[in-house]
């Protein structure tokens, strides 16, 4: 039974196609990597299925809840039950400047899931030693390195109770050696069974850690398979070429 | 006939003078107030209306706030003195019943002060909304919060830490500003003092003794700031680390 079922997603910026018709099944348990060159509408995926970006046609459907877009009557409202069952993970952390890394993971859970104070924060701390955060629960992001504000606000999205993770490019604004500590905590959460949609130029993490992999290009899904069948024998020559470039990138005498 | 300094000018004239100008401070301060109120329930409605770029607010804002940055702070009080009187009579010949000689003067000069000083502050609260990051408003929306919670516990916070210096400033033109209040008829420490030397002709005197009250309340209200900026920012250090 599927979890999220989206249909013939499409989204124009100005008169630019960035997703061109996306149909895309989603099971419970699924760790999908979305790759694929700059440009091509991952991140315009991720972020149109939570409705941050407002895709022209399409529909989302999740269990009961059905989106048809464009929105209309209480669209607005299936909009926010549809986000309350999706946690996101931005690129930039985006977390609340103003809050302690404590504060900013009770926010969601105080304002939207209505807990008390004494509830939230039970939860709250539960998921900063989850990440390995629990000492830091009183500093401010200003005072964390990106890679531990990363984590503070992968803490923020697992303490809701997410159905879904959508991870957009967790670790490009990181610096290489914050990297590791970050994937090493989604591994951590992919293993806790939660079903993710995660965007990365991280192939290597990507080929471990994920159950399915999607290739776009624009705009549309042009390989979708386990990691074995669409990094190891792509079907498309788009692909081929853009994992060859990867690779070439790999090599050590590799000089620009 | 020789000339003495002390005929030009005298401190201890200065120093006596003080008191007496001291004696209408209330009714300084209580115009500052009273227009920042005005200047603050305007400047954030306008400032909110040109930062959700609501349509038909947004451009009235735009067209008021060109008007009220483009003319003196002193023309606007004339305006205020002789115009509000005059939208009275109007109200009264349509049946309205007030009494325009029992609306106090003050009433003019406030309302004259906050608007033109609302425009500043709309701009200056409009800044601090926007210059809050986008990425903070996305993750509260991803997470299901509502736009007003959104306002209430994110953009708010970091907006008045934004905001602060510039209305800051704005309270302290107020007060300097209250002084053109003097040509309303409001007797505050500047037309206190022109009625003190009037009768001995000790002109400077009283305008050194006028500007040493004006530049004392603005040190002390810079010190009253200073301590309520720090409070709305975020702190140097972390909260006392947590007992693990």
């Amino acid at each position: 039974m599927a979890i999220l079922e989206i249909k013939g997603l499409s989204k124009k910026f100005n008169n630019n196609v960035v997703l061109d018709g996306i149909d895309l099944t989603i099971n419970p348990g699924d760790i999908i990597g979305v790759v694929g060159p700059s440009g091509t509408g991952k991140s315009t995926l991720l972020r149109s299925i939570n409705l941050l970006e407002r895709p022209e046609e399409g529909s989302i459907s999740f269990g009961e809840l059905k989106l048809d877009l464009p929105l209309k009557g209480n669209g607005k409202k299936t909009v926010k039950e549809l986000r309350m069952h999706m946690g996101m993970v931005f690129q930039r952390f985006n977390l609340f400047e103003h809050k302690t890394a404590l504060a900013n993971v009770m926010e969601g859970l105080i304002t939207v899931q209505k807990k008390t104070k004494e509830e939230a924060r039970e939860i709250a701390l539960k998921e900063l030693e989850n990440v390995g955060l629990l000492e830091w629960q009183n500093h401010y992001p200003k005072h964390m390195s990106g890679g531990q504000q990363q984590r503070v606000a992968i803490a923020r999205t697992l303490a809701m109770r997410p159905d879904i993770i959508l991870l957009d490019e967790p670790t490009s604004a990181l610096d290489p050696e914050l990297v590791t500590e970050v994937l090493n905590i989604i591994k951590k959460v992919a293993e806790q069974g939660y079903t993710m949609l995660l965007v990365s130029h991280e192939m290597d993490f990507i080929k471990k850690i994920s159950t399915r992999v999607l290739f776009l290009d624009g705009g549309k899904i042009i390989e979708d398979g386990s990691p074995r069948e669409v990094f190891g024998n792509p079907k498309s020559a788009r692909a081929r070429e853009f994992f060859a470039k990867m690779n070439k990138l790999k090599e050590p005498d590799y000089i620009i | 006939m020789s000339t003495n300094f002390s005929d030009f000018f005298s401190l201890e004239l200065v120093w006596k003078r003080i008191p007496e100008l001291i004696k209408k401070i209330p009714i300084t301060l209580e115009l500052a107030l009273f227009s920042f109120l005005v200047s603050i329930v305007v400047g954030l409605l306008i400032g909110v209306a040109r930062y959700k770029k609501i349509k038909v607010l947004g451009s009235v804002a735009t067209a008021f706030l060109s008007f009220m940055r483009g003319t003196p702070m002193l023309i606007q009080l004339y305006v205020a003195y002789y115009g509000i009187p005059a939208v009275l009579k109007i109200f009264n010949s349509w049946g309205a019943n007030i009494n325009v000689n029992l609306v106090p003067k003050l009433v003019y000069a406030f309302v004259a002060l906050g608007l033109y000083q609302s425009a500043f502050t709309s701009e200056t609260i409009r800044a601090a909304l926007e210059s809050v990051d986008k990425g903070e408003i996305e993750a509260g929306t991803a997470m299901g919060m509502t736009y007003p919670q959104i306002f209430r516990r994110v953009i708010i916070p970091e907006a008045i830490e934004n905001a602060l210096p510039g209305i800051n400033n704005s309270i302290i033109g107020l007060i300097k500003g209250t002084s053109l209040a003097s040509t309303c008829g409001i007797i505050e420490i500047t037309y206190q003092n022109q009625i003190l030397a009037g009768r001995d002709y000790r002109y400077l005197e009283g305008y050194v003794a006028l500007a040493i009250i004006y530049w004392v309340i603005t040190l002390i209200l810079e010190r009253v700031f200073k301590v309520v900026e720090k409070k709305t920012r975020i702190p140097e250090q972390p909260k006392e680390l947590a007992e693990v």
